[in-house]
């Protein structure tokens, strides 16, 4: 059960003269739901674009034990589910929340096949495990920011990967629906044995399966370890460079400042 | 009114208008949804302007005009997929200077060409009377491929729309769709040159898509509201221009303005919206 399904080898994004990601390593096993902590700017976002795909970079990467670039085969990207930050969607844009979330399956189904009835029964399926029937029928441009994120997940699950890259699906949503999302993302870890990497700015609301942390500044790794250490008071304060203090109540990490 | 309007479609250079006419408006309006969708409207500009200019080099050297300009079109899909990769760079202002560069080059090739302007003219503002078989010909292979295209890879195209980084993440070609897309841009603009001319297509390539916008949140509803937008524009055009004596391309872009401008103000989708803010205000 110990296999390494991400492997980063001293890996450095660069765009003309800034250095986004600075020889970062990273190893991560099967079935482990890994923190990616940092304040904004840290690259986070960067780190993710690499392991997904998007982005060039030197050193290596290997995933499933293989080593991989930013061109991938239609294989090796379906096993990498990648929920984005945001994604703009117009509100008159011709496209309903199950269609959205049927598109996660299209590349599993493969060029010239027809995705018939089969596949939106599927996808109706997961979204009623997910709670999310109700939204099933609106147009997705006029979902509300956490009503898409969920859609979003849900989108990425239809594609059955064996990696799930969450871009801080939390942000700019209001406490109860955070608290909904990181359910769901609880649920998934542990029905569908995925390999989470969850990014976040915010260290009070997060998965309860989250037992590790990463966290990135500047585009170098200052900590890499069990959650608790990477969240304490000294290592917070070093990464923000503020005094910060944390404390725990009823399994919840709470956090105070001058 | 109708008999002599029947009558006439017994002529060829009729007949070859009227399948002219709808081909037209089909092609147009089938990429009018892909402009429309993807934000890319000046990407279309761009490349009736490289068509444009391609044809006018083509007239310059003795060669058929389509072939010039579908040529000059895949080199500006050649910079300009590239480009919109890139997020580095704000892609409207190369457009910018990229089709005030193509523009340049077609009244430099006009200035020269000055005896054989009435040509050159056509290919501004396109002659549905005047189209030759070939052209005809290329018009209905063009269609052709578009519509297949769309049919076969209706699903891969719904997710390329709706998000391209998405799509790749899910394994789609996207790349491969994109770029199709692009020269399929490339090839219904040039073989249009004659039908509508340079100028005037850009028209039919954004109000057919901006027509469906107004009326449906289902895709293939979408196309074919689109489609049925175009060819209905192209068509109620060429038969006002005849009756009415007037340039065919210019009433075919007028039609299609008020096409769009009644499914705007009919909208269902916008009295809807108009509703919810309503209530909330309430
Ligand atoms: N194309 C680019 N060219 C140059 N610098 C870039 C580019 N994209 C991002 N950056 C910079 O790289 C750094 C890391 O960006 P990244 O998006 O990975 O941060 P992040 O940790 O995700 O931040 P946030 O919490 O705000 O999402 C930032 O300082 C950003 O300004
Ligand atoms: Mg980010």
């Amino acid at each position: 059960m110990n296999e390494q399904l991400i492997a980063l080898d001293r890996v450095t994004v660069r765009k003309t003269r800034t250095v986004l990601l600075d020889s970062v390593s990273l190893a991560v096993a099967r079935g482990e739901l890994v923190g990616i902590i940092g304040p904004n700017g840290a690259g986070k976002t960067t780190l993710l674009n690499v392991i997904a795909g998007f982005e060039r970079f030197e050193g290596v990467l290997s995933l499933f034990g293989r080593p991989e670039t930013h061109r991938r085969s239609r294989e090796s990207r379906l096993r990498v589910g990648y929920i984005p930050q945001s994604f703009p969607v117009d509100p008159s844009f011709p496209i309903l929340a199950v269609e959205a979330v049927m598109t996660g399956a299209i590349g599993r189904t493969g060029l010239f096949r027809s995705p018939g009835r089969r596949q939106k029964e599927e996808a109706m399926a997961l979204m009623e495990t997910m709670r999310l029937s109700h939204l099933a029928a609106r147009p997705l441009g006029q979902l509300s920011g956490g009503e898409r994120q969920k859609v979003s997940l849900a989108r990425a699950i239809l594609q059955r990967p064996d990696i799930l890259l969450m871009d801080e699906p939390t942000a700019n949503l209001d406490i109860a629906v955070q608290k909904e999302v990181l359910d769901l993302v609880d649920e998934i870890h542990r029905k569908e044995a995925l390999t989470v990497l969850f990014v976040t700015h915010d260290f009070t609301m997060l998965p309860v399966a989250m037992g590790r942390a990463v966290l990135l500044d500047h585009g170098r790794m200052l900590f890499d370890g069990d959650i608790d250490t990477a969240l304490s008071g000294e290592t917070l304060t070093r990464l923000f460079r503020y005094p910060l203090e944390t404390f725990r109540q009823k399994g919840r990490r709470f956090i105070s400042y001058d | 009114m109708i008999d002599p309007l029947i009558d006439i479609l017994t002529y060829p250079p009729i007949q070859r208008a009227a399948i002219a006419c709808v081909l037209c408006g089909a092609s147009c309006s089938l990429l009018s949804v892909f402009v429309v969708l993807m934000k890319m409207p000046l990407i279309g500009v761009s490349m009736s302007h490289a068509a444009f200019a391609g044809a006018v080099l083509g007239t310059l050297a003795g060669i058929n005009p389509f072939l010039s300009g579908f040529v000059v079109c895949l080199l500006a899909a050649g910079v300009l997929g590239p480009l919109s990769d890139r997020t580095d760079l704000a892609p409207e202002n190369m457009l910018g200077i990229l089709f005030s560069f193509l523009m340049g080059i077609a009244f430099l090739g006009m200035g020269i060409l000055t005896r054989t302007k009435a040509g050159v003219l056509n290919l501004m503002w396109g002659s549905l009377l005047t189209l030759s078989r070939f052209d005809v010909t290329i018009l209905a292979v063009v269609t052709g491929v578009l519509v297949l295209f769309v049919a076969v890879f209706f699903k891969e195209i719904r997710a390329v729309l709706f998000n391209r980084r998405l799509a790749r993440a899910s394994g789609v070609p996207e790349r491969m769709i994109y770029y199709a897309l692009l020269f399929l841009t490339g090839a219904v603009v040039s073989s249009n040159l004659a039908t509508v001319g340079g100028l005037l297509i850009f028209a039919l390539l954004v109000q057919p898509g901006a027509t469906a916008l107004q009326l449906t949140y289902d895709m293939k509803h979408f196309f074919l509201i689109s489609a049925a937008s175009g060819v209905g524009a192209c068509a109620s055009g060429l038969v006002i221009s005849y009756i009415f004596d007037l340039p065919s391309g210019a009433s075919v872009v007028l039609t299609a303005t008020v096409i769009f401008a009644a499914a705007y103000v009919f909208s269902p989708k916008r009295r809807r919206a108009r509703l919810k803010e309503r209530n909330r205000i309430i």
